[in-house]
């Protein structure tokens, strides 16, 4: 899964709202539903975006059907972020090996 | 108080020539698509250094973005800036990067502090340049808006 599915899937508000209530506790879609103010029929649309990026998985219970995080959707995330300063540094890092090669 | 982030670095070099790759010749290694102002649209990374003068990106319109200015100048051996890529100065944070001789090395210290001008966001912007996932949805969530 690239960044694109995965920062499509994040870039609205109440996906984020939802994925950060998954990501404390496995839910269902009622639940869910009950603690925004967005209809279950909503709901359910954007869980099926973030279960296309990767982001959670649904388990049947019974006839539930309950969504939980997985953590490797993350991880393009992850790769894309870093953090900030880690990508300049190991730039400048790499810029002397060029050196190297050519003799500076 | 908001926590420095610091970050260590070891080149094998001299710390004149590191001082300089990180200041004259910054625009010859920064990741300017991802860690700019401007992104894909940044040209060049220039200043017009040392002390009291900025450090700017230009972007392919010919716009100058500041990231910040030279606050300290003291070669090979350290050099300080305030620090506000995207934001007004008056939000500048404090970068001071340091360089000390190790055998045939230099070992490069960054230190990123000063986030409590930024008031509400100071946090979120400090997780931001240290581990940044949150940070950058927020960023993100804006330029949607």
């Amino acid at each position: 899964m690239g960044h694109d599915t995965v920062f499509e899937a994040l870039g609205d508000g109440t996906r984020r709202r939802i994925f950060g209530m998954i990501r404390r506790r496995p839910l269902g879609v009622g639940e869910i539903a009950g603690l925004l103010p967005v209809s279950q029929p909503a709901v359910s649309q954007h869980l099926r975006v973030l279960r296309e990026a990767g982001l959670v998985r649904a388990d049947k219970l019974g006839r539930r059907r309950i969504y939980r995080v997985r953590p490797e959707g993350f991880e393009p995330l992850r790769a894309y972020v870093s953090a900030f300063w880690d990508e300049p540094l190991e730039a400048f890092g790499s810029s002397f090996d060029k050196d190297e090669e050519g003799g500076v | 108080m908001i926590e420095p982030v610091v970050k260590e670095i070891r080149v094998p070099t001299t710390p004149q020539k590191a001082f300089r790759r990180f200041t004259e010749e910054i625009d010859s290694w920064w990741p300017r698509a991802t860690h700019s102002v401007s992104l894909d649209k940044c040209r060049t990374i220039s200043w017009e250094g040392p002390e009291g003068s900025d450090l700017y990106e230009i972007d392919e319109d010919g716009n100058r973005h500041v990231w910040g200015v030279f606050t300290a100048w003291d070669p090979p051996k350290r050099f300080a800036m305030s620090w506000h890529p995207g934001h007004e100065p008056e939000e500048a944070q404090r970068i001071e990067v340091t360089f000390e001789k190790r055998g045939k090395e230099t070992l490069v210290t960054l230190r990123h502090s000063d986030f409590e001008g930024l008031g509400e966001t100071a946090q979120k912007t400090r997780d931001m340049y240290e581990s940044g996932w949150v940070g950058v949805l927020q960023t993100y969530e804006e330029t949607l808006g």
